[in-house]
């Protein structure tokens, strides 16, 4: 085994050789601690590694197992957190300059769970500033997607994506409110999970979109990412609109073949646009794969999902800007990032009777997606009618109205929103690439806390395919770029 | 919907902030096209929206 075949297995399979004593958790940590100090300079993915802290708890990892203390297949594993969940006395910058640290102390619980499950924290991953997914310049660099530097690795939780897709870490939490876990997902070639709203406490992620914000995991593979998922899910009295419903041991339902699922492609997420050639086609033969999986696929028309961007616009923004506005605008504006301050104070000055009405148009929005379930176990829709852009195509501009009208409304978000804005989860699968080598993925959405029917087809399907075997050649695809960032650097 | 710099420097003044004038015009762009989006909204679906409340889709207690 080579150190790339170690970087780039799943948490299951290092799980595997950690608990047989084949590797340590102290190597395991070495060796991403290695692969960060040698990609990260281009690829931006990380904006604090704890690097002692974590050979520390290697260490006490690798001594408990010794000892027969073996505590489940997330003992020894590391993990990374997008920086706006909150980690003790590491610092949570929300890769803004205002201040230093927005924790406040706190730790948010998804870490507290994972940390008690014998995970170890790599350190916080870089994104978008205060998650807004709309910035322009970044203040700790502009987070690079490892299969190829020219294109963009989307954005807001952008460090926990490429990480994991670069093999700097085993698995990243994130969080996503309109897509923000998602979209990295898509972007890099990972999976990616929006669980359903309540199924994982919120608590200690600096977070202000009350009504739509989860965090959840970025992995490599599906039983990955439902292995974090069961572990950080459940009822924690710190949040009290987290749910109590039991969790799930998801791996338990997954099957080889998806015989008698019944599965409604949503037209005005996918067949029912202008697709881009490599979308139609990934499209298709993904579609192939889940019927000779024996599901069967028919089209469904959610026509009010047209309406998911504006109306969480309207509503999900103008909470987080009532934070904004009395903690940091008035004080700050200049430090933000012009993409951030200008989306916040637009937010800030939606009139209290549009954001009554919008709320309910989300209810309507809801309401057309949960009917759907009635008639379909889950629903099949793609994460963009375009493969990731070229970073320079990628940035939001807005000059006028043409450029809001297909920057902010007909870009990734129409794919993603409709399903946040209903509070649904959703999962971002790998599927394709292009013939530049830019990952694609599906997206597979269940009805609420029906994470298991999800989590059940996406693996159905990563299994019958290869796609999530293939991992970015760094040599190749960042190799290049070394030279010049070292001599940015002045080295 | 076509709110000015002027528009958007008095709606902002009524929660006291001050928007410096090289970002009013974006500011103003990304509003006025939120509400164009909003009426649109209404012209479609806005005797359905008389008919719901606006409960927010937080349902930990729901059935599903």
């Amino acid at each position: 085994m080579n150190e790339n075949e170690l970087a780039y297995m799943s948490v299951a399979e290092q799980a595997k050789l950690i608990e047989k004593k084949e590797i340590s958790p102290v190597d395991l940590i070495q060796l991403y601690l290695d692969r960060i100090e040698k990609w990260d300079g281009v690829l931006h993915s990380w904006i604090t590694v704890c690097g002692a802290r974590a050979l520390d708890q290697a260490k006490k990892a690798e001594a408990e197992i010794a000892n027969g203390n073996y505590r489940g297949p997330l003992h020894g594993i590391p993990f990374g957190a997008k920086d706006q969940i909150t980690t003790g006395d590491i610092p949570t910058t929300m890769a803004s300059i205002i201040q230093s640290d927005f924790g406040e102390g706190m730790t948010a619980t998804a870490v507290t769970k994972l940390e008690e499950a014998g995970a170890i924290l790599l350190g916080k991953n870089n994104m978008h500033e205060f998650g807004k997914g709309s910035s322009v310049n970044f203040h700790f660099g502009e987070p690079k997607n490892p299969w190829n530097l020219k294109y963009e690795p989307s954005h807001s939780s952008t460090g926990s994506g490429v990480s994991v897709s670069a093999g700097l870490v085993s698995t990243s939490l994130g969080e996503d409110t309109g897509g923000s876990i998602r979209g990295p997902a898509w972007a890099n070639g990972v999976v990616g999970i929006r669980p359903t709203f309540g199924r994982v406490s919120r608590y200690g992620g600096i977070m202000y979109a009350w009504t739509q914000d989860t965090i959840a995991p970025l992995t490599r593979t599906v039983a990955d990412n439902a292995l974090v998922l069961q572990t950080i899910a459940g009822h924690d009295p710190k949040d009290p609109l987290s749910s109590d419903r039991p969790v799930p041991n998801y791996a338990e339902h997954f099957t080889k073949d998806l015989k008698g699922v019944k599965l409604g492609l949503v037209r005005e997420m996918s067949v029912g646009q202008e697709l881009h050639p490599d979308v139609d086609k990934m499209l298709k033969s993904a579609l192939d794969v889940l019927t000779s999986l024996g599901a069967t696929v028919e089209e469904v028309s959610l026509p009010k999902a047209k309406f998911a961007i504006p109306l969480q616009l309207l509503t999900s923004d103008p909470d987080v800007a009532s934070i904004f506005v009395r903690k940091w605008l008035r004080q700050h504006w200049d430090k933000f990032d012009v993409g951030t301050r200008t989306r916040m104070a637009a937010a800030a000055l939606v009139p209290a009777t549009i954001h009554s009405r919008a709320m309910r148009g989300r209810v309507l929005v809801r309401n057309e997606i949960l009917n759907s379930f009635k008639t379909y176990d889950a629903l099949v829709a793609l994460m963009n009618f375009v493969p990731p852009l070229k970073l320079e195509d990628s940035v939001e501009k807005i000059d006028n109205k043409e450029d809001i009208a297909t920057r902010m409304f007909k870009s990734r978000r129409i794919c993603t929103y409709p399903f946040s804005v209903a509070n649904v989860p959703a999962i971002s699968v790998p599927s394709g690439f292009t013939d530049e080598d830019v990952p694609m993925s599906i997206q597979i959405a269940a009805k609420p806390f029906d994470e298991t029917m999800m989590f059940r087809i996406a693996n159905a399907y990563e299994q019958a395919t290869e796609w999530h075997t293939r991992h970015p050649d760094l040599e190749k695809t960042v190799g290049p770029a070394l030279g010049a960032e070292m001599m940015m650097a002045g080295e | 919907m076509e709110l000015t710099k002027d528009d958007v420097r008095s709606l902002a003044k009524a929660i006291d902030l001050e928007i410096p004038e090289g970002d009013l015009n974006t500011v103003a762009l990304r509003l006025s096209s939120l509400l164009d989006l909003m009426e649109q909204i209404e012209t479609e679906l806005g005797d359905e929206m008389d008919k719901v409340d606006p409960i927010p889709p937080v349902y930990p207690r729901e059935e599903f």
